[in-house]
C-alpha cells in the first residue's frame, strides 16, 4: 500500500508582477510504500527543498495533487493543515530546529504536548524509543548544552514520538561532523527496520546509500531512480555515485 | 576619512537595528522626560504661591532622585535585551578581526549617539508638557498666580549630569559583558537561556528584608514631613526591594509551574512558562518596574484625587464655622473669664445688628505649648533633646478651663486640685499620669473621646493631647513661667470662638470683615488685654480652598500620566523585544504543528500568568503607604479616611483597566511579530 502518492506536481515561481517565472518543479511523480526508506537527491537548486515544503505542505504546488495515506493535502482546511501535519508527518531538519526555551525532553514533547496528551502517556511514549536512540542521559538537557549529533538524535525521537505515517529529513546529516552523521545513519536504518517510512532529501551520497530507494532530481524533474534490491551499502553507494556523475556530465535522458 | 569611521559603524548598527532601537530610544526618552518634569516642579517656583508649596517642592526634589534610581534600575534592564541582540554581531566583527578596544570604540559611539538623541527628545518633550501643565494650572488658579514660562535650567543640567552618567554605567557594562566573552561565546550568547542568578535565594531574602524594613519606616514614621528624609530612603529601598523580590519570585514561581507537570505540560501553559524561565530575569525586572510605576500612580491618583474631591470636608474640618475666630493673648493674667466675656459679647452684638442669631457657636480658652513625651514626664524645650527622639515624641498640648469645656460641651464634670480630663487626637496616648518638667503635674481622672474644638488643631500635622484643667490661672503657673533656651514663653494663649449664621455667602463676607476691622481696633485690643486676632470665613476661604486642590489634583493628573506613559512603553517594550526573540521559536513550533489558534492561546496564557502580580504588589505597597499619605494629607486639613480609602480603590481599579487594556494591544503587536514570520529568522 502506498502511503505517500505525488502525481504530476509542478510549481512555478513568479515574481510579485508575473514578470519572471521560475519552474521549480514540473511534472514530478513517484510514490512511497509504507516502511520505504527513500532519498531524494540532487543538487542545489534542483527543487529538492521545493518538493519537501508541498510534502510538509509548508508550501502549496500550482500544480498537481500530493495525497498522504488516502487523504488529497488540497483538500486539508487551512485552519487545520498545522493539525494535520503535526499527526501524520514528522520533521528532521538540517539546522535542527530545536527550541532553546526547552529542554531536549520537552523539545521532543512538543508534538504531544499540542495534542493535549498527559505527562504520563508522552513519558510511557518517550522512555523506550529515548532508550533505544541513546539520548537518555542528555533529556534534562537544553540544546545550546550538547553536541550537534546529540542535537540530531534528539530532533529525530520528536519526529518519531507521534508515531507519524512519514517522517520527512531535510538534509539531516547536512550540519554533522562524519562521526555523527555516521550515527544518525544507523540510527535512520534501524528506525526504518522498525517500520517507519522515512523520506529524506540529501545531497550525501554517503546517507543516500543506506536507504531502500534513491530518486535523483534535476531541474525540477524526477530523473532517475535506483533500487537497492539485494545490494550492500557499499555497492548502492557506488551506483549512486555512478549515476551522479552522469548527471554532472550532463549525461542523456534514458 | 578615518576620525569618521567608528560613529558611521555605529549609526549604521542603529539604523540596522532599528527595531530594536526606537523602542529603546522611546524608552530613554521617556524616562528622561520624566525626570525633568519631576526636577523642574521641584526648581521652578509655580508651586510657591501654594499653600505647603515649600514641603511639595523639597518632595519633588527628593522625587527626582527616587525617579533617577528607578531610570538607572529600569535602564539597565531595557538595555540588558539589546546587549544580548548585539552580542552576534560583535562576535562576528571580532571574527573578522575587530580587537575588543575597537568594538568598545563602537559601543562607546552608539551610546553616544543613543544618549544625545534620547536626552535632547526627552528635555524637548519634558519641556513642552512642563508648560502646557503650568498654562492649566494657571487657568485653574484662575490666573492669580504669577507665573513664568521659562525652562528651568537646574532641572536641564541635573537631566544632563543624572542620564549622563547613566548612560556611562550603560556603556560600561556593555563593555565589560563583550570583554569577558570569546568570540564563539558571542556569537551564540543569544540561544543561551539565563541561568538562575547565583544565590537567588540570597537576593530574594535581601529584597524581602528591605520590603519590609521599609514598611516598618512607613508605618513607624509619626510625622512624614519631619522625617521626609527617612520616608524618601523607605521608598528607595522599596524600589531596590521590588526589583529584588520579584526578580527572585519570578525565578522561583517559573520553576515550580515547570515543576508542576499537570500544569506544565498543557499546551496552552508549556510554551509560555518555558519562555518565562527562559528570560525570568529580565521577566522579572520588567513586572517589577510595572509594579514601581503603578505605586507610584496610585499614591498620586489616590492622593491628590482625595484632596480634590474632600474639599469641602477639608474646609470644614479647617474653618469648622462660619465665622471662626482666635484670640491671642500674651498674659496669663489677662487671660480672664472677664475678658473672653466681653469678646463675646462684642461678636454677638455684631450679629445682633445684623438680626441673626449664632448657631452651632461654641467659644473656649485653650493654652498650648509643644511638649517631648517620655514615659510619663513631658520635656517642653527642644534644646534638651535629641533630634532623633523628637521625630516620634513630639505633642501638642492644650489646656482648657474646666468651666469652659462643661458649658461647651454641656456636661457637668468635675475636678479636684491637680486633676485633669484626657483627650487624646490621632493618638492613643496612655498614662495615669503627665508632668510637664519645671511644671505642674496632673493626675488623669478621666479620659474623653469627643471634643467639639478638635478640629481647631486639624492644621496642625502633629498629634495632640487636650487636657481639661480646673483653672488656667492656677493650674498653669509654673508653666507659663518656664521659658526655653532662647528665652520665649512657651505658652500660647487664645481663645476661640466659633460660630455658624445661617447667611447668604456674601453677608458672611461682609460681617467676616466688618468683624475684622473691629477687633483689630488697636484701642479694643489694648483695653481687653489681647495681641493679636485671627478672623476667618469659611465663604471667603472657600475659592482659594478650590484652587488648591484644584492645582493639586491637575498636577497629580499630569504626573500620573507620565508615569503611566512610561508604564505603556515598558509593556510596548517588554512585547516588542520578547516578540523578536521568539519569532524564530515560534516559526519552529509552527513547522512543528502549532497553530495560530494554539500561539494565541499561549500568549493569552503567559498573560494571565504574570499579569496581576504587578498589581497584587502594588496594591501591598499601597497598604503601607497608606498611613503615611493620610498624615500627609492631614497637612491639608483632610481627616477623611474613608474618602481616601475609596480614591485608592478606585485609582487602583482605573490603573488595572487601563493596564489591561495597554496590555491587550501590545499583545496584540506582539502576536503580529511572532505569528507573521515565516523561517526566515
Amino acid at each position: 500500500m502506498s502511503i505517500l502518492e505525488v502525481k504530476g506536481l509542478g510549481k512555478v515561481y513568479s515574481s510579485r508582477f508575473g514578470g519572471n517565472k521560475v519552474e521549480a518543479l514540473k511534472n514530478v511523480n513517484f510514490s512511497v510504500e509504507a516502511g520505504e526508506y527513500v532519498a531524494i537527491m540532487g543538487e542545489s537548486g534542483s527543487g529538492k527543498t521545493t518538493l519537501l515544503n508541498i510534502l510538509a505542505a509548508l508550501d502549496k504546488p500550482t500544480a498537481g495533487t500530493v495525497i498522504l495515506d488516502g487523504k488529497n493535502l488540497k483538500e486539508v482546511k487551512e485552519s487545520l493543515v498545522a493539525t494535520f501535519r503535526r499527526d501524520n508527518l514528522g520533521f528532521v531538519f538540517q539546522d535542527f530546529n530545536l527550541l532553546d526555551t526547552f529542554t531536549l525532553e520537552d523539545n521532543i514533547y512538543l508534538p504531544l504536548v499540542l495534542a493535549g496528551k498527559s505527562y504520563k502517556e508522552m513519558r510511557e511514549c518517550l522512555i523506550p524509543i529515548a532508550g533505544k536512540l541513546g539520548i537518555s542521559e542528555l533529556l534534562k538537557k537544553y540544546p545550546y548544552e550538547v553536541s550537534g549529533g546529540q542535537k540530531q538524535r534528539a530532533a529525530v525521537v520528536r519526529a518519531m514520538i507521534t508515531n507519524p505515517k512519514l517522517i520527512l529529513a531535510d538534509e539531516p546529516t547536512g550540519a554533522l561532523d562524519s562521526r555523527s552523521t555516521d550515527e544518525l545513519l544507523r540510527l535512520f536504518a534501524e528506525v526504518n527496520r522498525m517500520g517507519q517510512t522515512i523520506l529524506m532529501v540529501t545531497h550525501s551520497v554517503k546517507a543516500a546509500s543506506v536507504s531502500s530507494r534513491v530518486l535523483f532530481i534535476k531541474d525540477g524533474e524526477v530523473f532517475h531512480q535506483i533500487y537497492r534490491g539485494g545490494d550492500t551499502d557499499e555497492q548502492l553507494y557506488q551506483k549512486i555515485n555512478d549515476t551522479l556523475t552522469l548527471l554532472a556530465t550532463g549525461g542523456m535522458k534514458k | 576619512m578615518k576620525i569618521g569611521f567608528y560613529p558611521r559603524l555605529a549609526a549604521d548598527g542603529i539604523r540596522k537595528n532599528k527595531r530594536m532601537f526606537t523602542p529603546f530610544i522611546l524608552t530613554c526618552t521617556g524616562m528622561v522626560m520624566m525626570f525633568y518634569i519631576i526636577m523642574y516642579l521641584a526648581a521652578s517656583h509655580v508651586l510657591n504661591s501654594l499653600i505647603g508649596g515649600a514641603t511639595l517642592r523639597q518632595m519633588f526634589a527628593l522625587g527626582s532622585w527616587v525617579i533617577a534610581v528607578f531610570a538607572t534600575i529600569f535602564l539597565f534592564y531595557t538595555n540588558s535585551f539589546l546587549i544580548r541582540r548585539r552580542k552576534k554581531e560583535f562576535g562576528l566583527y571580532n571574527i573578522l578581526g575587530m580587537g575588543k578596544r575597537n568594538i568598545a570604540r563602537i559601543l562607546f559611539w552608539e551610546t553616544l549617539i543613543i544618549a544625545v538623541v534620547s536626552i535632547a527628545l526627552g528635555l524637548v518633550a519634558g519641556i513642552a508638557l512642563s508648560k502646557f501643565a503650568e498654562l492649566g494650572m494657571v487657568n485653574i488658579m484662575r490666573g492669580e498666580v504669577t507665573y513664568d514660562l521659562s525652562i528651568s535650567g537646574l532641572a536641564v543640567v541635573r537631566s544632563l549630569q543624572v542620564f549622563g552618567v547613566i548612560f556611562l554605567l550603560l556603556l560600561l557594562n556593555s563593555i565589560r559583558q563583550v570583554q569577558f566573552a570569546s568570540a564563539v561565546s558571542l556569537l551564540r550568547s543569544e540561544n543561551a537561556g539565563e541561568k538562575p542568578p547565583k544565590g537567588n535565594w540570597l537576593f530574594g531574602v535581601l529584597g524581602l528584608l528591605l520590603l519590609a524594613a521599609a514598611y516598618y519606616l512607613a508605618a513607624t514614621i509619626e510625622n512624614p514631613i519631619a522625617a521626609l528624609l527617612v520616608f524618601f530612603a523607605a521608598v528607595i529601598m522599596v524600589i531596590v526591594g521590588t526589583y529584588l523580590v520579584m526578580i527572585s519570585g519570578s525565578v522561583l514561581f517559573c520553576r515550580l509551574l515547570q515543576k508542576k507537570k499537570n500544569y506544565y505540560y498543557k499546551p496552552n501553559h508549556f510554551v509560555s512558562v518555558s519562555s518565562m524561565v527562559y528570560r525570568m530575569k529580565r521577566n522579572g525586572a520588567g513586572l517589577a518596574s510595572i509594579c514601581v510605576l503603578a505605586t507610584m500612580v496610585l499614591v498620586i491618583m489616590a492622593s491628590t484625587a482625595c484632596l480634590y474631591f474632600g474639599e469641602e470636608d477639608a474646609i470644614n474640618s479647617r474653618y469648622p464655622r462660619d465665622i471662626n475666630m482666635e484670640f491671642r493673648f500674651d498674659k496669663l493674667s489677662d487671660f480672664s473669664d472677664e475678658h473672653t466675656q466681653t469678646l463675646k459679647d462684642g461678636v454677638l452684638k455684631e450679629l445682633e445688628n445684623r438680626g441673626v442669631s449664632p448657631k452651632n457657636a461654641y467659644c473656649y480658652r485653650s493654652a498650648s505649648l509643644y511638649g517631648f513625651v517620655k514615659g510619663n514626664t513631658v520635656e517642653v524645650d527642644a534644646a534638651n533633646i535629641s533630634e532623633m527622639d523628637a521625630i516620634n515624641s513630639e505633642y501638642l498640648f492644650y489646656f482648657v478651663p474646666l468651666a469652659d469645656y462643661n458649658a461647651m460641651m454641656g456636661t457637668n464634670e468635675t475636678l479636684g486640685n491637680g486633676q485633669a480630663l484626657l483627650y487624646s487626637y490621632r493618638t492613643d496616648f496612655d498614662s495615669e499620669l503627665i508632668s510637664f518638667r519645671g511644671g505642674e503635674s496632673f493626675k488623669i481622672k478621666k479620659k474623653i473621646d469627643a471634643f467639639t474644638g478638635s478640629g481647631d488643631t486639624a492644621m496642625d500635622m502633629l498629634s495632640s493631647l487636650m487636657l481639661v484643667v480646673p483653672d488656667l490661672e492656677s493650674s498653669l503657673k509654673q508653666i507659663d513661667s518656664v521659658a526655653n533656651y532662647n528665652g520665649d514663653r512657651l505658652l500660647q494663649m487664645k481663645w476661640i470662638c466659633n460660630l455658624d449664621t445661617g447667611m447668604e455667602p456674601e453677608e458672611q463676607i461682609a460681617l467676616y470683615q466688618d468683624l475684622t476691622d473691629t477687633f483689630t481696633d488697636f484701642s479694643v485690643k489694648e483695653r481687653l488685654g489681647y495681641t493679636g486676632v485671627y478672623t476667618s470665613s469659611q465663604a471667603f476661604e472657600r475659592d482659594d480652598f478650590y484652587g488648591l486642590f484644584g492645582s493639586l489634583f491637575y498636577l497629580g493628573i499630569i504626573l500620573s500620566l507620565v508615569f503611566l506613559m512610561a508604564a505603556v512603553l515598558i509593556i510596548y517594550y517588554k512585547q516588542i523585544s520578547e516578540g523578536y526573540e521568539d519569532q524564530a521559536r515560534f516559526a519552529i513550533m509552527q513547522k512543528v504543528g502549532m497553530t495560530k489558534r494554539e500561539i494565541r492561546k499561549s500568549i493569552n496564557s503567559q498573560l494571565l500568568t504574570v499579569f496581576f502580580f504587578p498589581l497584587v504588589l502594588a496594591a501591598i505597597h499601597m497598604l503601607f503607604v497608606f498611613p503615611i499619605v493620610r498624615k500627609l494629607l492631614l497637612m491639608f486639613n483632610l481627616s477623611n479616611v474613608y474618602l481616601f480609602a475609596a480614591t485608592t480603590g478606585i485609582s487602583l481599579f482605573v490603573f488595572a483597566v487601563f493596564y489591561t487594556i495597554v496590555y491587550r494591544l501590545t499583545s496584540g503587536a506582539y502576536y503580529k511579530i511572532v505569528s507573521g514570520a515565516r523561517e526566515d529568522g
